[in-house]
């Protein structure tokens, strides 16, 4: 990936997003429903790559997140896997540029992978559910909002192209 | 604008997330013991600048806040302790009367914030700012204010882990506050998912706890000390085959809302179970 003569590399935006992730969100927000900059960084980064390149990036987002909170280790790598796969593999049928479209991969995005790592945790069938529709919902919500917010900042400013 | 999407998926993708999956997987299936080992050294290197990032913002976040608490806590820890020095002597000399031992001394805490993540199951496990470098130790018991947040699995250099009572394979042994009815608390399968709750469990089938009562651990085990709450009876749960009950257990303090906690270290000379991690809960 090569960036725009004179706009900003992806890598700054992806580490924008890692200093929101450890800083931004546990300073202005608490709670399960709060956006998950780190899961973001990862969509913008999956909708841009290969299919490959998008499924290590999950699996190497996926171990912060397990060694952050081990409780299951490997649910999150798992998710992230996934998730940066799909959202990669998506490029094949939908423009990454529209704003609604990205809004809609990081709600879904979000969503599968909290379902996976619930999935992966062994819970409840009525605790899965009321985690997935509430809680889970809300954070993709949230996720999206902020992701939206990111695309509208980066859009114009960050183009690049995908290493053949 | 973008390229144009790239319609073909390459087998050198497809081998990438085979090995992905394959990789996670492994590490889901791989015991308990090599994962929080290998989360320890990746946290105390690797991700050490951004825990302790974290950390910073936490406390920031919280520190108005805590300061108000800090202030009436002080004011009525004050108006309580004018009662302590009589209610000491006189817990002394009942003692010796009655030749009972002292409880299991406490002497000494670490403070710690808790760095959540947006993580489903955060709750389960929760990231601390202190680690061993401050003296944290596995099997240390963490308390908030309300009462009994959980125990510490991994102590890393500079944060640790702490499985909550919400984790699957928390126990602690806890008895009414009147020391009257004796048994387990562990967290509960709740049908009702709307609802975090614990069990009382073991209670003799004669025994009746009334609504609202108070729980508190016993001291039994030698990892949490007495007298710490744990939280208030709501009604039986279910009963075993008529010898057993099993109490609802509303807890005190909720994992996933705390955000300062307090992390009980013993007199020195004193160790918990097993310190040294290698079999931690």
């Amino acid at each position: 990936m090569n960036g725009r003569r004179g706009g900003w590399p992806l890598w700054l935006v992806l580490g924008l997003l890692v200093l929101l992730h450890f800083y931004l969100r546990p300073r202005f927000f608490a709670g399960r429903g709060a956006p998950d900059f780190l899961l973001l960084a990862l969509l913008i980064f999956s909708i841009r790559s290969r299919p490959g390149t998008a499924a290590v990036a999950g699996l190497l987002v996926g171990l912060v997140n397990d060694t952050l909170s081990p409780a299951h280790f490997g649910a999150g790598m798992l998710s992230h896997t996934l998730v940066g796969y799909l959202a990669a593999w998506g490029r094949a049928v939908f423009f990454a540029d529209n704003l609604l479209v990205n809004a809609g991969l990081f709600f879904a995005g979000t969503w599968l992978r909290n379902l996976v790592i619930l999935l992966a945790s062994g819970l409840s069938v009525g605790a899965l559910m009321a985690s997935l529709t509430l809680w889970s919902t809300l954070q993709a919500a949230t996720s999206a909002a902020a992701g939206v917010v990111v695309v509208l900042v980066i859009r114009h400013r960050v183009d690049f192209r995908i290493d053949e | 604008m973008y390229r144009a999407a790239d319609r073909s998926t390459f087998p050198r993708d497809t081998v990438l997330f085979l090995v992905c999956v394959t990789v996670s997987v492994a590490a889901l299936l791989a015991p308990a013991s090599v994962t929080l080992a290998i989360a320890n050294s990746i946290r105390d290197t690797a991700l050490r600048p951004l825990v302790w990032l974290q950390g910073r913002a936490e406390e920031g976040r919280t520190s108005r806040a805590r300061l108000q608490e800090a202030v009436g806590q002080r004011d009525s820890a004050v108006m309580a302790g004018r009662m302590v020095p009589v209610l000491q002597q006189e817990n002394e000399s009942l003692r010796e009367l009655l030749a009972l031992r002292s409880q299991m001394p406490a002497t000494g805490f670490v403070a710690a914030e808790v760095l959540h993540q947006p993580l489903p199951t955060d709750g389960r496990t929760l990231l601390l700012s202190a680690g061993s470098g401050e003296g944290v130790r596995p099997y240390q018991p963490v308390v908030a204010l309300q009462g009994l947040v959980g125990v510490v699995t991994r102590a890393g250099a500079s944060s640790s882990i702490a499985n909550s009572w919400a984790h699957p394979d928390f126990r602690v042994s806890a008895v009414t506050v009147d020391g009257s009815v004796l048994g387990i608390v562990a967290p509960s399968a709740n049908p009702d998912p709307s609802l975090t709750v614990l069990e009382f469990r073991g209670v003799a089938y004669r025994d009746t706890i009334p609504d609202g009562t108070l729980v508190v651990t016993s001291g039994l085990g030698g990892v949490f000390p007495q007298g710490i709450p744990v939280g208030r009876v709501r009604g039986v749960r279910r009963e075993e085959l008529g010898w057993e009950r099993v109490y609802q257990l509303i807890p005190l303090v909720n994992p996933g809302h705390v955000s300062h906690v307090l992390l009980l270290t013993l007199p020195a000379g004193e160790a918990f179970p097993d310190s040294t991690g290698s079999d931690a809960p």
